[in-house]
């Protein structure tokens, strides 16, 4: 129904979407083949329900979480930004790149149900929906500066 | 005349985004209140009169498209403008929660321009 290399160009272009409207900041996919966000990072989830199951995931360090957040709100670059306020932003991330996901599988999955997000902090995230799962995933730079991941886990639903 | 801007959504981040971007807009209120929930959004309502109130869909406990219904049972909100801001963009629902009483859908990723597009009929 709904293949993994175009999954990949839909959270890429999704992504684009999300943070050239409402961050205002410029994002690449990266080439690079590393391995986990590094660091201390945060990991924003949200899941979904329908004839695709699952959870997309945006995880990214957390320098790179609160340059996203201090862009998203329009603050100063040499402003201190609230844990509370950089948390919202990465969960607000993951919101809005699984709407434009949504709208944009529309056709081929049909209307999904959405969650609301949440955010966790810590190192070595990961996201995981168990044995059977398929993985779309996309390594995203970020203003050159900062590598992140989005990621789609799903089921098929058959039912 | 004096206009009054409710912005409900239970991420405080997006609350601030929300009222950014109506100012980029261009839109001018007289007073700005926040609500982190439906509860607290029906008690602002009940305090003072409301001209505007911008609405999450996606919330915990109470629901967008529940606040609606709820609002237009308040017999001093007849005149509240209700738009809503969501992720969401499904026909159903648009359709759904404009039958219950909103009076415009904005989807997210939204812009300056289009606040000004949809909010703009109702400043006068």
């Amino acid at each position: 129904m709904v293949d993994l290399l175009s999954l990949n160009e839909v959270l890429l272009e999704s992504a684009k979407e999300i943070f050239e409207t409402m961050v205002f900041m410029d994002l690449s996919e990266s080439t690079d083949e590393g391995q986990d966000v590094e660091g201390c990072a945060l990991l924003g989830t949200i899941t979904f329900k329908g004839a695709l199951e699952g959870c997309l995931a945006f995880c990214c360090s957390t320098p790179c979480a609160q340059a996203i957040a201090i862009n998203m709100l329009g603050l100063d670059t040499t402003e201190e930004i609230a844990e509370e306020d950089t948390c919202d932003a990465i969960g607000e991330i993951a919101n809005m790149v699984m709407g434009s996901v949504k709208k944009r599988l529309a056709e081929s999955a049909g209307n999904l149900e959405v969650s609301i997000p949440s955010v966790v902090s810590g190192h070595k995230l990961r996201n995981n929906l168990g044995e059977g799962a398929r993985k779309a995933s996309v390594r995203i730079n970020i203003e050159d500066e900062y590598v992140t991941e989005l990621s789609l886990l799903y089921h098929e639903n058959s039912n | 005349m004096a206009k009054t801007l409710l912005i409900v959504d239970d991420s405080a981040t997006m609350r601030k985004i929300v009222m950014r971007t109506v100012k980029m807009s261009g839109l001018d209120f007289d007073k700005t209140e926040e609500a982190g929930n439906g509860v607290e959004a029906l008690e602002k309502l009940v305090a003072g009169p409301v001209d505007i109130m911008l609405c999450d869909v996606n919330m915990p406990e109470m629901s967008g498209t529940e606040l609606v219904k709820e609002v237009r049972k308040l017999p001093d909100c007849e005149s509240t403008k209700i738009i809503m801001v969501s992720t969401e963009s499904s026909q159903e629902l648009i359709d759904g929660v404009m039958a219950d009483g909103a009076n415009g859908f904005i989807t997210k990723p939204f812009t300056p321009e289009k606040f000004q597009e949809k909010l703009s009929p109702f400043m006068n």
